[in-house]
């Protein structure tokens, strides 16, 4: 901690965030009273909305749904939506990327397929899962594992595509069986690619997840928190829930980061 | 030996071409043969409200294209209370679609600047980067979806709020590529350019930027497809017009998915998207391999 003090990266980015606080809070105290209460939602007006909560009123409307057990039920839950569509998702992509990247006729008979995912945003899908699957959890996270699923299988199909001929030609060479292909050679050479492609698709993840907590919404949920405060509305739990799961989008990617690191620490890294 | 292109088009076709089929024979199977003769999970898949039959899908094609309602004939062919809801609203499909694109352009006309500029401040500049870099990140962690609601606070119900998740998302989509593509680029080229006395603006003409060209091309060519989902996505949320409010009609909130959405709809407003997607990025990929031929790279296989 004291060490990563010293590196004048850490000072200077912390400087930078707490700059970025410092000037909210005081545009926010500028503000209260300035501001208009007004807003003119889609029918109507609404008064007593403040616009730019202080730093008091954001303490409190946490402190609040803290104890209500809204904030952290609810963030538990979406996190658990999203790893149960991330998990879903990325074996179905990373499978089938694999595959696709491995055998040819594979990959032409399921290109068109591909492609018309990948060019789908995976929430349009969002009606359709809803009339197949129901109201229940099973639209919400296949809605998620779709949008993960395209993403990862990209990334291990372009993993298993990059690998040098030579390893081909050499495994070929030397009658390798095609286990001993896949674990030393397809596995190693595509996990950077497929973890690069999961720090994507987490990212996306979550910003499903927000719109699928939209079908039949029920409580401890972010997206609904966040739509319900917003149909208020009530500015401090937006911003609450705001940075509640921008903290769990950088706290899912920064572990990803580091099992990318660690996956990769036999690749030389060059330092610019 | 047939040329693996060759190979790649007719298996491509015949999968297309067995999975429709097979589509279509099971969506029709209802109407084929008795629901009673049939295995019950095999019946269960022959309900139209699930899984419409193609000619359907191809009926709502037809009506959301011209805008009409086809004659009524017979007991199977009276349209869905979403087609005609959308009829009756002048909703067509190319309407939509120009909408949404329209809000996909304007995303990546004014992200992507915005993205680029920040991406090679960050990139070149060590001190900027070293206190930027934490915000940048902080704000990237906030998915585009989820403060709408909160735009829409300041500035109302209207167009704006709906195109500033659009911008944000192409923006921050683009910093990456471009910071990287900037601040990786081979020093051997800046300390060439240096020691024979370039600097400042002809440093950055002729070497930063063409090198950082592909980089930030391949960036705005991606930034498209996540504008893309972002744009149906805040059509979806609170659109009044575009495909994503075709899919959902307006507001999830209020929305259809209680009134009943006519899966033919969505299953022409998904092929639409994909089209409408591909066709975009083709056109990117046009124009940023004519800008960037010299870098095409070698292929690894």
């Amino acid at each position: 901690m004291v060490a990563a003090l010293r590196s004048i990266r850490v000072r200077r980015g912390l400087v930078g965030l707490l700059a970025l606080l410092a000037l909210y809070g005081l545009a926010a105290q500028i503000a209260s009273g300035r501001l208009p209460t007004r807003v003119s939602l889609a029918k109507h007006d609404i008064e007593g909305v403040e616009l730019l909560p202080t730093y008091s009123s954001l303490v409190e409307e946490g402190v609040f749904l803290v104890q209500a057990g809204i904030l952290l039920e609810g963030a538990a839950v979406s996190t658990g939506r999203v790893l149960a569509g991330l998990l879903l998702g990325s074996v179905v992509g990373i499978v089938l990327g694999l595959a696709m990247g491995w055998a040819a006729g594979l990959e032409y008979a399921l290109d068109p397929w591909v492609v018309l995912l990948r060019f789908t945003p995976a929430l349009a899908l969002l009606p359709l899962y809803v009339l197949w699957f129901g109201l229940g959890e099973a639209a919400k996270v296949g809605l998620i594992a779709t949008a993960v699923a395209v993403v990862t299988l990209q990334g291990a199909y372009q993993g298993v595509r990059g690998i040098p001929g030579v390893y081909w030609d050499a495994a070929a060479a030397l009658a390798a069986p095609r286990s001993l292909v896949l674990r030393r050679i397809v596995l190693p050479s595509a996990l950077p690619q497929i973890l690069a492609s999961l720090r994507i698709a987490i990212a996306l993840g979550w910003v499903t997840v927000i719109a699928a907590e939209l079908i039949k919404p029920s409580m401890p949920s972010l997206g609904y928190l966040l739509a319900l405060a917003g149909a208020y509305p009530r500015v401090p739990t937006i911003v609450i829930a705001l940075a509640t799961i921008a903290l769990l989008v950088l706290v899912s990617d920064g572990l990803t980061l580091a099992a990318y690191r660690w996956v990769t620490r036999w690749m030389r890294r060059r330092h610019a | 030996m047939r040329s693996p292109g060759r190979r790649r088009v007719v298996l491509g076709c015949v999968s297309v071409a067995v999975l429709v089929c097979f589509y279509t024979l099971v969506s029709n199977v209802g109407r084929l043969v008795d629901a009673e003769l049939l295995p019950e999970a095999f019946a269960r898949l022959s309900r139209p409200d699930l899984l419409p039959p193609t000619q359907d899908i191809f009926k709502a094609v037809v009506s959301l294209v011209t805008g009409e309602l086809p004659p009524m004939e017979g007991h199977h062919a009276h349209p869905s209370g979403h087609v005609s809801q959308l009829v009756e609203q002048h909703v067509t499909l190319q309407g939509a679609l120009l909408a949404s694109v329209l809000r996909v352009l304007f995303g990546v006309a004014v992200g992507g600047p915005l993205g680029i500029l920040t991406g090679f401040v960050l990139g070149w500049n060590r001190t900027a980067d070293d206190y930027l870099h934490p915000i940048y990140v902080l704000l990237r962690s906030i998915p585009s979806l989820a403060f709408i609601t909160y735009v829409m606070l300041w500035l109302g119900h209207g167009e704006a709020h709906l195109l500033i998740p659009i911008v944000y998302a192409v923006f921050t989509t683009v910093v990456i590529p471009t910071y990287h593509g900037v601040r990786d680029l081979a020093e051997v080229y800046v300390r060439a350019a240096r020691s024979l006395g370039a600097g400042g603006r002809l440093l950055f003409a002729r070497v930063i930027l063409p090198a950082a060209s592909p980089a930030v091309l391949s960036a705005l060519r991606y930034s498209l497809i996540i504008a893309w989902m972002t744009t149906v996505g805040v059509e979806m949320l609170m659109g009044d017009d575009g495909i994503g409010h075709l899919l959902v009609g307006g507001g999830l909130w209020s929305s259809r998915l209680q009134i009943g959405v006519d899966p033919a709809v969505i299953i022409v407003g998904i092929l639409a998207l994909a089209a409408a997607g591909y066709a975009m990025d083709a056109a990117a990929r046009i124009v940023s391999d004519r800008v960037t031929f010299w870098a095409r790279r070698r292929r690894a296989w």
